[in-house]
C-alpha cells in the first residue's frame, strides 16, 4: 500500500507540475503530460526526501510526502484556473496500412516494456556502476536510516570520530540516490526490484513525452508514432531499463526533454516551455557529472538563440572574449556547473573530480567509436541513417535557425566525446567500449527529435501526408 | 527492354550482391567449396568424461553432474588433425540448460601441456557451427578437442546453474558455402546472455568467439540493392528514395526482430533463475556465492564488534573488493588500496578477502604491502578473509 502511495503521490505531483505549467490542451498534450509529468514526479520525489527525510530516510514517504502533496494540489489548483479548451485538430489521410504497422510497432514496444519489467522485478541489482557507484549512498542512508555524508577517503580517514562514509563515488550527484530512498521507505526497506522500478516508468516517460512533444511540433501522428518506435527500440535503452541503475537514461531523457521544451519555445513562442526547458538542462549536472557538459553547450545555443540575428556574432564573439579573459585571469581554466573549475594546458585537460587528462591522438579508440556508432548492434541504424538524412535534407536544415541550432548543438556535443574519446585519457573507455556508447546515448533522443524536424515535411506518397494542419502552420520558420 | 526482363536482372544483380556481402561475411571465395570436402564426425560417445558424470546415451552422451569445482568437461584424444583442413566446428546438445556457458577445449600438438579454451555460443536446440579460423590459437595439428560446460560467468550461482543434458554429436569440416552460411547464421543469431558489459556495448558484452553482428553486412547490401534496383528498374529520384526509405525502415524492423529475439533469450535465463522466488531468496541468488559467503562471515564477526567501526577493504580483484563493499553495506568502508600516505587511524579494521598483495609479520605483528606497513593485530583468518585490528 506505501509503493502505491509513493507512486500516486509523486506521479500526481509530476503531472500536476506540468499542467500547471501548460494549462494549453493540444495535440499529444496528454501524453507529454504523463511523460515529463512522470519523469518530474520522480525526481520531486527525490528532492522531497533530500529536503525532509535526512533525519530518519525509513519514513522518508511520511516526511517527504507531504511536499508532494502540496505540489499535486497546487499544480491541480493552477492548471484548473489556466486550462483552456482543447484545440480541434483532425488527422489527414491515414493511411490505414501504415496504420497497423505502427500498431505492431507500438505492440512491440510494449513487449520489450514487459520483458524490461519482468526483467526489473525479478532480479537483484546487476550492472556493474549499479551497485559499485550509484546505488551505495541510497543503499548505506536506508540501511542506516538516515543521512550519512560521503566525502574523499583523506577526509575520511582524517576525521574517525565523526559519521563520514566513502566510497570511488562519493562525487557523484546524489539525487538519483534520494529517489531510490523515497521508493525504499515505500517498500518497507532495501529491496532492490522495488528501488529500480523507477527506470521502467523513465524509459515510459521519455517515449509518452517524445511523443507528445513532436505531436505538438506539428508533427503527425503517424510519424509521431514511428519516431517513438525508433527511439524505443534503441537496443542499449532497452537494456538500460532491463539492467536498471545507471544514470546515463536520466541525463538522455532529460536533455531530450529540455531540447524539446526548447523548441516548444522556438517554434510556438510557449514561455513556459522555455522555463521547462532551462528547468530539465539545470538538473542534468544534478543526475551525472557530464550533464554539467550537456547544460553549458544546451545554455549556450539558447543563449545564442535568443539574441537578436544581427547580434549574434557580436555575443559570440564577447562570449569568446569573456572565456579567453577568465582562462587568463584563472591560470587558463575555465568555469563548469556541476565539474569545477576546468584547467587547460598545452597537453592537459583537468577536471577537480576525474583529475588530469593527458592529450594524445589514440587511434584505436577512434576505431572503438566507430565501431560502436556503425557495427554494434546497440543502435539500429541510427547512426547510419542520421548523416544520410542530414546530407539529403541539408536545404531543410540550413533554412530555419531552429534547425540550425540544434544540428549546431549535437555537432558541438559529438565533437566534445569525439575529443574525449579519442584525444584524452578516457580513450581507454572507447577501447574497451565502456562508456563511449552510454554517452552517445545522452545525444540521442535530441538526435531523434532533430530527424523528426527533417523529415516532417516529406511526403512519402500522393495523399498520405499523415501531418495534421498544424505542420504547416509552425514550419520552423523562428 | 521490357519490364519482365529487366525485373529479372534486376532480381539477379540483387541476388549477386547479397551472395558477394554473406560470403564476404563468412570468409568464403568464389572458389570455395558447396559442401565440405572433409568432415571428422566426433561421436559423443567416444568422448571420456574429465569432470563431472557421464554415460553413453546409444551415440550420445548423457551428462548428469558437474565436478566438484562446478566443471564438467568431456574430451577426445585425435590423431593429429590438420587445423586449417577442418577449421568448421558443428556440434549439437539436447536440452541444454540456459544457466551454463560452453567452451571448447582444444590441444595442439606443438604445444600437448597447454589447453585452449575458447567460448563459444550457447548451443540450443539442433546444430550451432563456428568458423575457427578467427581463432588465433586454432593453427597446427590438433591432438585432442573436447568442451567444457560452467555456470555463465558473473551471471548464474554456481549452485543452481546444472542440469542434466545430452551431448549428442560434433563435427570438424572444411570450408565450404554451407558450413559459412551456417557459421554466419549462428554468429548473427546466437543467444548471447547478460554480461557486465551489457549496459556499455551489446557486442562484444560477452567474448564468445563465432559471434558478430550483421550490421556492417546487410546495411551496405541493402543500399547496393536499392541502388542497383533503380539504375536497372531505371526509378525516378522520388521513387527510388522512397523505395530506399521503405528498404531502411524493412532493414530497422528485422534488426530490432532479431534483437528482440536476442532480448527475450536474455530475460527467458533471469525467469528461470528467479520466476516464483521470493525477494529474500533471489538477494541471496547472486551469481558470486563465494563473495556471499564471505560476506557473511565478515558480518557475522562484526556483529560481535561495537558498532561504527572503520573497515579498510583490500583484494586482488577489483570486481571482488567493489562486491564485497556493497553487499556489506552499511558498513563504513573505504579502500585500502586508496588511502596513500595519509595514516589510517587506531582501532580501524583491515579486511583483506583473497588478497596477494598483503603479508602479515607474526613475529613483528606487522601487515605489509603496496609499500605500507602497518601494525595490527590478528582478529580472524580463514581461507579467503583475514581481518585485522590497527594498533597506534
Amino acid at each position: 500500500m506505501s509503493l502505491v502511495i509513493a507512486w500516486v503521490l509523486c506521479l500526481a505531483a509530476g503531472i500536476a507540475l506540468w499542467l500547471a505549467l501548460n494549462p494549453r490542451r493540444g495535440p499529444g498534450w496528454c501524453a507529454a503530460a504523463l511523460g515529463y509529468g512522470g519523469v518530474f514526479g520522480m525526481l520531486l520525489a527525490a528532492g522531497a526526501a533530500a529536503l525532509a527525510a535526512r533525519a530518519d530516510t525509513a519514513h522518508a514517504l511520511w516526511r517527504a510526502g507531504p511536499l508532494l502533496l502540496g505540489v499535486a494540489i497546487a499544480g491541480a489548483l493552477v492548471w484548473r484556473r489556466g486550462r483552456r479548451p482543447e484545440s480541434v485538430y483532425e488527422e489527414q489521410n491515414e493511411n490505414k496500412w501504415i496504420s497497423v504497422l505502427l500498431g505492431v510497432a507500438v505492440a512491440s514496444l510494449a513487449w520489450r516494456g514487459w520483458t524490461a519489467l519482468r526483467e526489473i522485478l525479478l532480479r537483484p541489482t546487476y550492472p556493474w556502476d549499479a551497485w559499485d557507484a550509484w546505488a551505495v549512498k541510497s543503499k548505506t542512508w536506508v540501511l542506516l536510516g538516515h543521512y550519512a555524508p560521503f566525502v574523499p577517503i583523506e577526509d575520511w580517514l582524517r576525521h574517525p570520530g565523526r559519521e563520514l562514509y566513502t566510497s570511488i563515488a562519493w562525487g557523484y550527484p546524489s539525487t538519483l540516490a534520494w529517489m531510490q530512498v523515497w521508493f525504499a521507505s515505500a517498500a518497507g526497506g532495501w529491496i532492490e526490484p522495488l528501488v529500480n522500478l523507477p527506470w521502467f516508468v523513465l524509459w515510459i516517460g521519455l517515449l509518452l513525452a517524445h511523443y507528445g512533444q513532436w505531436r505538438a511540433l506539428g508533427i503527425g501522428r503517424q510519424p509521431a508514432l514511428l519516431g517513438t518506435y525508433a527511439l524505443g527500440s534503441l537496443p542499449l535503452l532497452d537494456v538500460h531499463v532491463a539492467l536498471a541503475g545507471y544514470a546515463d537514461l536520466w541525463v538522455a531523457a532529460l536533455l531530450g526533454f529540455a531540447v524539446l521544451a526548447w523548441l516548444r519555445w522556438r517554434l510556438h513562442g510557449e514561455r513556459s516551455q522555455l522555463l521547462l526547458a532551462f528547468g530539465c538542462a539545470l538538473l542534468l549536472p544534478l543526475l551525472k557529472l557530464e550533464g554539467a557538459v550537456w547544460l553549458a553547450l544546451f545554455a549556450l545555443t539558447v543563449l545564442y538563440g535568443m539574441l537578436p540575428r544581427r547580434r549574434r556574432r557580436m555575443g559570440f564573439g564577447l562570449a569568446a572574449v569573456a572565456l579567453v579573459l577568465i582562462a587568463a585571469v584563472s591560470g587558463l581554466a575555465l568555469p563548469l556547473p556541476g565539474l569545477g573549475w576546468v584547467g587547460i594546458g598545452r597537453d592537459y585537460v583537468s577536471v577537480p573530480v576525474i583529475g588530469q587528462l593527458h592529450l594524445a591522438w589514440h587511434g584505436a579508440a577512434f576505431a572503438g567509436v566507430l565501431n560502436s556508432l556503425f557495427v554494434q548492434p546497440n543502435w539500429h541504424l541510427l547512426w547510419w541513417i542520421a548523416p544520410v538524412i542530414v546530407v539529403w535534407r541539408w536545404r531543410q536544415l540550413r533554412a530555419a535557425d531552429v534547425t540550425r541550432q540544434l544540428g549546431a548543438f549535437l555537432l558541438a556535443g559529438l565533437a566534445f566525446l569525439l575529443f574525449l574519446f579519442v584525444f584524452t585519457d578516457a580513450a581507454s573507455f572507447a577501447e574497451s567500449y565502456t562508456a563511449v556508447n552510454r554517452l552517445l546515448m545522452h545525444l540521442v533522443p535530441p538526435l531523434i527529435s532533430l530527424l523528426m524536424l527533417l523529415l516532417r515535411d516529406v511526403s512519402w506518397g500522393p495523399g498520405r501526408g499523415g501531418t495534421g494542419p498544424q505542420s504547416a502552420a509552425h514550419s520552423p520558420q523562428a | 527492354m521490357n519490364f519482365r526482363f529487366r525485373a529479372l536482372v534486376c532480381a539477379i544483380a540483387i541476388a549477386i550482391i547479397w551472395i558477394c556481402a554473406l560470403g564476404w561475411a563468412a570468409g568464403l571465395r568464389w572458389n570455395t567449396p558447396l559442401w565440405p570436402a572433409e568432415r571428422l564426425v566426433l561421436t559423443a560417445r567416444n568422448f571420456h568424461t574429465v569432470m563431472g558424470a557421464g554415460v553413453e546415451d546409444g551415440d550420445a552422451l548423457q551428462v548428469g553432474a558437474v565436478g566438484d569445482d562446478g566443471n564438467a568437461l568431456q574430451a577426445l584424444r585425435l590423431g593429429p588433425v590438420a587445423a586449417k583442413d577442418l577449421p568448421i566446428l558443428r556440434y549439437r546438445f539436447h536440452d541444454f540448460p540456459r544457466t551454463l556457458e560452453l567452451s571448447l577445449l582444444f590441444r595442439r600438438a606443438d604445444a600437448p601441456d597447454d589447453a585452449q579454451v575458447i567460448t563459444i555460443p550457447w548451443p540450443g536446440e539442433g546444430w550451432r557451427t563456428v568458423d575457427l579460423r578467427n581463432v588465433p590459437e586454432w593453427h597446427g595439428d590438433i591432438t585432442e578437442i573436447g568442451f567444457v560446460e560452467y555456470a555463465t560467468a558473473q551471471l548464474v550461482p554456481p549452485s543452481v546453474a546444472f542440469q542434466p543434458f545430452r551431448f549428442d554429436r560434433a563435427e570438424l569440416v572444411s570450408p565450404s558455402w554451407r558450413g559459412g552460411m551456417a557459421a554466419l547464421s549462428t554468429a548473427w543469431f546466437a543467444y548471447v546472455p547478460w554480461a557486465l558489459l551489457s549496459v556499455s556495448a551489446l557486442a562484444p558484452d560477452r567474448a564468445t568467439a563465432g559471434t558478430s553482428s550483421p550490421l556492417p553486412v546487410v546495411l551496405p547490401a541493402a543500399a547496393l540493392s536499392v541502388l542497383a534496383a533503380s539504375v536497372i528498374l531505371g526509378w525516378s529520384r522520388r521513387r527510388a528514395l522512397r523505395r530506399a526509405g521503405m528498404a531502411v525502415a524493412v532493414l530497422w524492423v528485422l534488426l530490432d526482430v532479431r534483437w528482440l529475439r536476442d532480448f527475450g533469450s536474455r530475460h527467458a535465463l533471469t525467469e528461470s533463475l528467479y520466476a516464483g522466488k521470493s525477494w529474500d531468496e533471489r538477494q541471496r541468488l547472486l551469481p558470486e556465492q563465494d563473495l556471499l559467503a564471505a560476506a557473511d562471515g565478515i558480518r557475522g564477526w562484526l556483529a560481535t564488534q561495537p558498532p561504527g567501526q572503520r573497515i579498510l577493504l583490500d583484494a586482488d580483484s577489483k570486481y571482488a573488493f567493489l562486491r564485497l563493499i556493497y553487499l556489506l553495506l552499511p558498513q563504513n568502508i573505504g579502500l585500502l588500496g586508496l588511502t596513500g600516505a595519509t595514516p589510517v587511524p587506531a582501532g580501524s579494521l583491515i579486511v583483506l578477502y583473497s588478497s596477494s598483495q598483503w603479508t602479515y609479520d607474526a613475529a613483528q605483528r606487522r601487515l605489509r604491502g603496496a609499500g605500507r606497513t602497518y601494525a595490527v593485530d590478528t582478529l580472524f583468518e580463514n581461507e579467503s578473509v583475514r581481518l585485522y585490528r590497527v594498533l597506534q
